[in-house]
């Protein structure tokens, strides 16, 4: 069995500086949200752990996942596909095609065997045998199945891969669901969102080359480090909306001033994600600070709250738009009136039967 | 044979009592602070800094305090109603589906209601309003629920969330917490309405003190009540 | 004779198989099929939706195309209930959809076709030094001198510059050989690096290009940094029907767009514009010269010589609707149109128009399902898309079983793409097209040029001079199509530049409106509704079309342009476009089908656009679906 080089083996053997080399740990630990005295362990571990070598499918996917992946900053995507992980096996970036890439991947999950990183982009269709995603000829499902039981752990890139994703959206036609549906007894990071913030993705994969181990994860199996709070809670614009300040439409006083957009849908109370902390682009920007209401993409079944700009979804009644609100509203109204009546009538049963007993006395 | 008018029976506790009060306000609050949390429709301070909402009577940060405060006081009277169950038989008046007076006195109590029938005999407690409590046990309990599986989430390691988590996982994700919380909540206004005026109208129809019982725990029935049995 | 499938085609978006058969004597292929092998449904999933979501749901139609479905959508749903966005809206849409242009192109040229041209082991061949004076020999060579217009020139000295000194080289040298000697290859892992085409370039060129690879890798997500700070994010930035969400305003502090942000914006703008001048335009016309001078390759044409389809886009300003034609009134980039039989020469071309009400025409536009896994229930009519019946009928492969392919059935069915035609003929889209439409409507004076169509058309002739060949012999072929994919970049990296110089004067104007909610709520809606929604996208003409009915989606339709291009044959119409181009390339070693790679890369494919459309089992869910316009065309778009 070959011996795999940890990053410092890869810097060195790059011919780079162990100061560059220290310099890029220092990057990652404030990346990864640890204390920069933690730096030595970060330093420790990329000099003892080995290089990972990820193989990286697609099924039901847009390929926007890759796209965000090499949008990354922190590291920059030549870094981390060059020097800090061996990625055997892409679609997107791969220069091999057809037959010769396929064998290299059958290779790859025998040599490294129970050692490797799987990294899956894209929901897996069902229905019909798979047939709705043939990858080489054969159904995804069937080469996903293959690969997994040689991976060591799984990442689940991305809603679709998570959870399903648009094309599991109501009613589902190629019956596609998340890795996990599939997958079984294997350790599987998720990893949502519609995609991911470029710097979330390459973080985990970073997380298991310098610690060599799963990063914590939450009750749904998504990393604490950037799943851990709500955007709502991590917003810059919370203050407006404690103090009730909102936009009530786009392009009005409120969107301008950059108030809370909770009233024009945002999904940031109910959603998981970092944009409210890293942010895109380091920082930059993200929906909200750009005046669009999060819709929550990397929740579960996000695709059926629709529509987005309304905070609570439609009910469809016949020729007509609603909501529970206005149901609501409606029949509590419809009640009064209701026991109105009722009440008007039971008077009016009332002097009636009092007649009848009175008249029955009488007797 | 003309119905004699019996003595006051004793139904409800004083704990029952002074518990109903508090419920009563508990979600009368909650539904008001619930109606502008789901949707802002006034402002609170524009125009001033929204640092300084935490001083602000009526900010959403106020509003979002009243809020969690009575829902807890909203579970401490539950549990505490729960202790009343317990100990009097008064404060247990719930549906029997089991027996068949239940299912006699719906039908009666339906038919007296739409009409079709000038009265119907006396009860402790009718069995459609046995039911419709029953129903308010259930919504209030599925709003603690939901409202605590969103409220823990705030610091989603905080043993909270940890023990109201499955909510979210059992409803899919927690905008279908929010959305379920919202439309669970417009039951109240309806339980309101309806519990208000068939007390009222209890009482101008057969004089029985049913509003008068909630202060007093005494309820002046126009006859042998036919669950009896069930303060027995 | 011998046929060879590649399947996974790598370094696309999607899922791709082609199948070549190849006479192994002369190289020549006989016949060639592209499939589709992958369909998620999203048109059938937007049924009965929000109209006003309709935008996020389409943009995953595809990731690397990430705004192209979304405008689309957008525009169609205002073109259906005749709303006018704001002119910034109009302005930010046309910086993001330039920018995306310039990305898009970069990374396709660099990191998903370069590798079918460059080798990082031919790099370790070229000598540091003799790198570092080809770097400086071809800045000065291929320069083509041309500019689009600037209002507020911000860019003090070009930022992004090539390194020419020798250290340099010799350092990323080193690296590409340790990578290589590591064993560990990753992404250059397993393919054809003896393939003899690797040697047509001197190892200089490799090195160089290697180098701009890495260095470009790293720098294009800043070329669509406008699109986080309008959009909020990328992949996938957020629009919203009537506009754009990101408020302006100069007077709050926390706007999403005030100075500041605009700051942000001005420098990725001015970015993109060096990226191409001075790495992307300049690499591909140097290598494009050693491939059509030196070794006369020009192959691949395929149906560009023949027919190629554009619909025009960047509206200069707001505009009242598409299918009432107002939009085509308006553009900046007109190569709205249909040219067959360019390869005839410029002159000699023909052109039809394509404006307004012909895109709601039933008989314009129209799908077959000849080869495709669908059935019709009248075989061999082909439908207009919003008239399409949508009835599954895979049948497997020729040789194999239903799970475990052998070789398609070239006589049978063989892709989950459907086939478009434009007035029964196959035809072409993408940048080739659109340059090629451009070209020949000024040549022959349809039309006076705009800035940018003057710039189009100045870039080919200034290329036709460096090859020593006429437009129609050079751009006719693969070279042809990966340069005026590069081309473009320009034009679009201006394109970004004048909308953003146009939005600031508007704005000084005093005018911050981003969107028209006016018609945003449901309530203010007709009945029913309908409208068409035009792009062109990187990968070429892209259509929405949407049918609203009680403020829900009632049908959605898109034909993009991998639909076009990557469709599988019909007997009346011959060959699509990627089939055409791989029967017209010549396969050196027909067991490393390099040249095919080469060829299908030329196109981008993007595969997951071409086959989101469809449905699958039964025909429960098969949706008969009456063409709005085939009923009601007198009422387009009004």
């Amino acid at each position: 069995m070959e011996t795999r080089m940890t990053m410092w083996d890869s810097f060195s053997k790059r011919g780079l500086s162990r100061r560059t080399f220290l310099k890029t740990c220092t990057a990652l630990t404030a990346m990864m949200g640890l204390p920069l005295t933690d730096r030595k362990k970060v330093v420790e571990a990329a000099t003892k752990q080995p290089l990972p070598v990820v193989v990286w499918l697609h099924g039901h996917e847009c390929t926007g996942c890759d796209e965000a992946f090499i949008r990354s900053q922190s590291p920059l995507a030549s870094d981390l596909v060059l020097n800090m992980i061996s990625l055997e096996y892409s679609d997107t970036l791969a220069a091999a095609a057809g037959e010769p890439f396929e064998k290299h991947l059958e290779t790859v999950i025998k040599k490294y065997d129970g050692k490797f990183i799987l990294a899956v982009e894209g929901g897996v269709p069902l229905a019909d045998q798979g047939i709705s995603c043939m990858v080489g000829g054969k159904p995804f499902v069937d080469v996903l199945k293959e690969v997994a039981k040689h991976a060591a752990a799984i990442i689940e890139y991305g809603s679709c891969a998570a959870w399903g994703g648009v094309q599991a959206a109501k009613p589902n036609p190629t019956g596609s669901v998340s890795v996990s549906k599939v997958i079984s007894g294997k350790p599987i990071i998720k990893v949502p969102g519609c995609p991911p913030i470029p710097e979330v993705m390459t973080g985990v994969v970073m997380h298991l080359a310098l610690f060599g181990q799963i990063p914590p994860l939450d009750a749904q199996g998504r990393p604490k480090q950037f799943y851990g709070n709500r955007i709502h809670d991590t917003c810059y614009r919370r203050s407006f909306f404690d103090a009730g300040m909102f936009a009530e439409r786009f392009d009005d006083a409120g969107s301008k001033a950059g108030w809370c957009l909770y009233k024009l849908g945002c999904r940031g109370p109910e959603a998981y994600n970092a944009c409210g902390n890293l942010r895109w682009w380091n920082g930059l920007s993200y929906p909200i600070q750009s005046g669009s209401p999060c819709f929550a993409c990397g929740s579960d079944g996000f695709w059926d709250n629709g529509p987005f700009h309304e905070r609570l979804p439609n009910v469809v009644l016949p020729n007509t738009l609603t909501n529970a609100d206005k149901i609501g509203a409606g029949l509590t109204v419809a009640a009064m009136a209701g026991v109105t009546v009722h009440a008007v009538i039971s008077s009016v049963q009332k002097a009636r039967h009092a007649k009848n007993e009175s008249e029955h006395d009488e007797e | 044979m003309k119905n004699k008018r019996v003595d006051g029976i004793y139904i409800f506790s004083p704990f029952l009592r002074l518990f109903h009060w508090i419920m009563a306000a508990a979600v009368l609050m909650l539904f008001l602070t619930g109606r502008y949390i789901a949707n802002p429709f006034f402002h609170g301070s524009i125009g001033v800094d929204p640092t300084i909402s935490v001083g602000n009577l009526m900010s959403m940060e106020t509003i979002r305090f009243w809020h969690f405060f009575w829902a807890y006081v909203l579970v401490a009277s539950f549990i505490l109603r729960i202790y009343g169950w317990v100990m009097y038989k008064g404060d247990r008046l719930l549906p029997k589906f089991w027996t068949k007076l239940y299912w006699t006195g719906l039908s009666e109590v339906l038919q007296h209601y739409l009409f079709l029938k000038s009265d119907h005999q006396p009860y402790l407690r009718n069995s459609l309003a046995r039911t419709t409590y029953l129903i308010w046990y259930i919504v209030t309990f599925v709003l603690m629920a939901t409202g605590f599986a969103m409220y823990g989430m705030i610091n989603p390691a905080s043993w909270t969330a940890k023990f109201f988590s499955p909510v979210i996982s059992l409803l899919g994700n927690e905008y279908n917490v929010h959305v379920v919380h919202n439309y669970a909540a417009w039951f109240f206004p309806l339980f309101l309405t309806f519990h208000t005026y068939f007390a009222y109208r209890s009482d101008m129809m057969h004089g029985d003190g049913e509003i008068s019982s909630i202060f007093s725990g005494i309820k002046y029935l126009p006859g042998k009540p036919a669950d009896a049995e069930d303060l027995k | 004779m011998k046929r060879v499938v590649v399947d996974p085609v790598t370094r696309i978006e999607g899922h791709l198989r082609v199948e070549v058969t190849v006479d192994e004597a002369t190289g020549k292929v006989q016949d060639a099929l592209s499939s589709g092998t992958a369909w998620r449904g999203i048109e059938i999933i937007l049924k009965d939706r929000d109209p006003r979501d309709a935008w996020a749901f389409t943009q995953r139609f595809c990731g690397v195309c990430t705004t192209t479905h979304a405008l689309a959508s957008v525009r169609t749903v205002e073109d259906a209930l005749g709303i006018e966005i704001p002119k910034n809206a109009n302005y930010i849409r046309n910086q993001m959809a330039s920018s995306l242009a310039v990305q898009d192109h970069l990374i396709h040229f660099y990191h998903l076709h370069a590798l079918d041209w460059v080798s990082p082991v031919e790099a370790l061949k070229a000598d540091p030094g003799a790198t570092a004076s080809l770097q400086n020999a071809i800045l000065a060579k291929y320069d083509l001198g041309l500019s689009g217009p600037f209002d507020f020139n911000t860019d003090a000295y070009p930022k992004e510059f090539p390194r020419a000194t020798p250290a340099y080289f010799k350092a990323i040298q080193a690296k590409v050989k340790a990578l290589v000697e590591s064993g560990q290859l990753g992404i250059f892992a397993a393919h054809w690096w003896d393939h003899p085409d690797y040697s047509l370039l001197p190892p200089e060129v490799h090195l160089m290009a290697v180098t701009h690879y890495l260095t470009m890798l790293d720098r294009q997500r800043e070329l669509v940094t406008g699109h986080v700070v309008y959009g909020g994010k990328n992949p996938h930035p957020q629009y919203i029907v009537g506009g754009m969400p990101c408020a302006i305003s100069m007077n709050d502090m926390n706007a999403p767009i005030n100075t500041a942000r605009l700051g942000v914006v001005d420098v990725a703008v001015n970015l993109g514009i060096s990226a191409v001048n001075y790495f992307y335009l300049p690499d591909l016309l140097a290598i494009g010269d050693i491939y059509v001078t030196k070794h006369k390759m020009v192959d691949g044409g395929g149906l560009a010589g023949k027919c190629v389809l554009g619909y025009g886009d960047y509206p200069e300003d707001s505009y009242t609707g598409i299918a009432n034609g107002d939009f085509h009134k308006r553009l900046l980039l007109r190569c709205q149109g249909v040219v067959e039989n360019f390869a005839a020469g410029v002159m000699a071309a023909k052109f039809t128009n394509l404006e307004g009400k012909d895109y709601v025409d039933p008989e314009i536009i129209t799908e077959n399902i000849e080869h495709s896994w669908y059935s019709y229930p009248q075989a061999g009519k082909a439908l207009h898309p919003l008239a399409g019946v949508t009835a599954p009928n895979y049948t497997g492969p020729k040789e194999g079983t239903k799970t475990n392919w052998k070789y398609l059935d070239e006589k049978g069915k063989y892709s989950w793409i459907k086939t478009p035609m434009w007035r029964g003929k196959m035809a072409e889209v993408g940048p080739l097209a659109r340059y090629i439409v451009t070209y020949v409507k000024v040549k022959q004076g349809l039309m006076q040029p705009t800035w940018a169509e003057k710039m189009i058309v100045d870039q080919i002739d200034g290329v036709s001079k460096v090859l020593g060949a006429p437009a129609h012999v050079w751009m006719c072929s693969t070279v042809g199509r990966t340069a005026c994919r590069g081309l473009e970049a320009q034009v679009m990296a201006y394109i970004n530049k004048y909308f953003f110089d146009k939005m600031i004067k508007n704005i000084r104007n005093g005018d911050t409106a981003t969107a028209n909610m006016s018609k945003f709520e449901p309530a203010s809606w007709p009945k029913e509704a309908k409208g068409v929604g035009l792009h062109e996208a990187p990968r070429g003409a892209l259509g929405h079309w949407i049918q609203i009915k009680n403020g829900l989606t009632a049908n959605y339709q898109a034909v993009v342009p991998s639909t076009w291009n990557a469709c599988p044959r019909d007997s009346k119409a011959g060959s699509g476009a990627y089939e055409s181009s791989m029967i017209e390339t010549k396969i050196k070693v027909a067991d490393k089908p390099l040249e095919v790679l080469r060829v299908i890369h030329s196109f981008d494919p993007c595969i997951a656009c071409a086959t989101h459309l469809y449905d699958t089992e039964g025909n429960k869910k098969a949706v008969i679906n009456s063409d709005p316009y085939i009923n009601a065309c007198g009422g387009c778009g009004s």
